[in-house]
């Protein structure tokens, strides 16, 4: 019988556990342990409101400071977890043990990855949490130049936010395309124009072979050859499972391999989010690092942590707004074949089906929010029923 | 039984999915809100489609969750 259960994390993850588990009638002891100063926030934010506006932490806060005290979860603020000892199922951190907990949820997210070459440089940026966001923000202002390295969505949105605030923004990606891994090189070169139409210089191709300046950055050398003259650097090249403080115990570094009820295989250890790597609707297990699969698969794992069975595995999708533009994708293009685009891609607003073997697999909609949930219909119903089980083993 | 949707408020955050598959049921202004019933599997299949998780259904005579 699940009794005390401690969440280790404090994003989005975290949050929906600690409120599916409340919400489904448990009524133990609630701990949630979060290396952040702050209460559970939400990062999509991040990247275009609070950068354009600036923004405390009450307004990106999952839920008012009072919901807390009014569920009774117990927020451990402060606190990264630094180890973990399974054979008392004890989390260790900085200030020592937190409390013992018949369950242990492991939702410590994922952390940027950064470039080397870049690290030892003052007004270097990754984005990941408020006070990143907070910090980047002192950096952007009309005509300061700012190079992001790294065009995926985080990078994209950055060299929007920051365009829309009147910065000289480089863009640089080492792709052919933005995103050609996920959309394919033809829908990938639409950001490229994207952004271009913008006034955003983007290089494609290329990458930061060298850094020069005196403490602070001030140019980058491509590989190609090229010199960009900055005021700050944005490095936006993906995210690693924050999972460091694992290592050496049988759940590795990271990814956590769990089941469709967030299972690890440590018996009384879940996780979810970021961190994990959980089977999707056709049993493959994958780690996701969408907004969406993060809340579902602590959903998930708090019916787990219950003994109860949880919802069916969903169609990932997740969703980006760049300049005026909303961007979504749903299902997973990088298992399509063949890419057709309904309507004009050069309009501005348009759908591309990807289709493998004649089935549809995904869908991009670009100012078409609406067909979202309907896409997500078809490819519901396209693919095969979602198991509820999705062993370890499997 | 009576199977109900209810909107988390704070957890919505206005995707309005939900008023495209059932705009008898669900109305989004800034966020969503329940305007309507529906039976019990529409009511799921929106409430497992929410992208916030947002959306629960619930038996409101035992107060059962259902979803999620």
């Amino acid at each position: 019988m699940t009794r005390e259960v401690l969440i280790v994390g404090g994003g989005l993850g975290a949050q929906r556990a600690a409120e599916t588990l409340r919400r489904r009638g448990h009524d133990g002891p609630i701990r949630m342990l979060c290396a952040e100063p702050v209460a559970p926030y939400d990062r999509p934010p991040l990247s275009k409101q609070v950068l354009r506006e600036g923004g405390e932490h009450e307004r990106v806060a999952l839920r008012p400071a009072a919901w807390y005290a009014e569920h009774d979860v117990d927020l451990l603020l402060g606190l990264p977890a630094v180890g973990l000892d399974l054979g008392r199922r004890r989390v260790l951190t900085v200030g020592g043990d937190a409390p013992a907990a018949d369950a242990v949820l492991i939702a410590t997210g994922a952390q940027a990855r950064r470039l080397p070459v870049l690290s030892p440089f003052a007004n270097v940026h990754t984005l990941r949490s408020l006070a990143d966001a907070q910090a980047l923000r002192g950096a952007i202002a009309p005509g300061r130049r700012l190079a992001v390295v790294g065009a995926g969505f985080i990078g994209q949105e950055v060299a929007a936010t920051a365009r829309g605030l009147g910065a000289e923004v480089t863009l640089i990606e080492a792709m052919a395309q933005p995103l050609e891994h996920v959309v394919g090189a033809r829908l990938g070169a639409w950001f490229a124009r994207l952004h271009r139409a913008h006034g955003v210089e983007v290089l494609l191709g290329d990458a930061v072979a060298s850094a020069h300046g005196n403490g602070s950055v001030q140019r980058l050398r491509l590989a190609g050859g090229r010199e960009v003259d900055v005021d700050a650097v944005v490095v936006g090249v993906g995210v690693q499972p924050a999972a460091g403080w694992l290592r050496g115990t049988p759940l590795g570094d990271g990814p956590i391999a769990v089941d469709a009820r967030g299972r690890t295989a440590v018996p009384g250890v879940f996780a979810a989010g970021d961190v994990a790597a959980a089977p999707g609707r056709d049993g493959r297990r994958e780690r996701c690092e969408h907004w969406e699969s993060a809340a579902r698969g602590a959903v998930a794992a708090a019916h787990g942590i219950l003994g109860l069975d949880p919802p069916p595995a969903a169609v990932p999708a997740f969703w980006s707004d760049l300049y005026d533009s909303r961007v979504q994708l749903v299902g997973r293009a990088a298992d399509a074949e063949a890419v057709t685009v309904e309507g004009d891609q050069e309009s501005p607003a348009f759908v591309a089906s990807f289709t493998r073997s004649g089935r549809p697999v995904a869908a991009l909609l670009v100012n078409r929010a609406a067909e979202l949930p309907h896409r997500r219909r078809l490819l519901a119903g396209d693919s095969d029923p979602p198991s509820t089980e999705g062993g370890l083993a499997a | 039984m009576t199977i109900v949707a209810r909107i988390d408020e704070h957890a919505c955050s206005a995707h309005g999915d939900c008023a495209d598959l059932a705009p008898d049921v669900f109305r989004v202004d800034e966020v969503a809100v329940v305007i309507g019933s529906a039976p019990p599997e529409l009511l799921l299949e929106v409430a497992q489609g929410c992208p916030a998780v947002a959306i629960s259904v619930v038996d409101d005579e035992n107060g059962v969750v259902l979803y999620p």
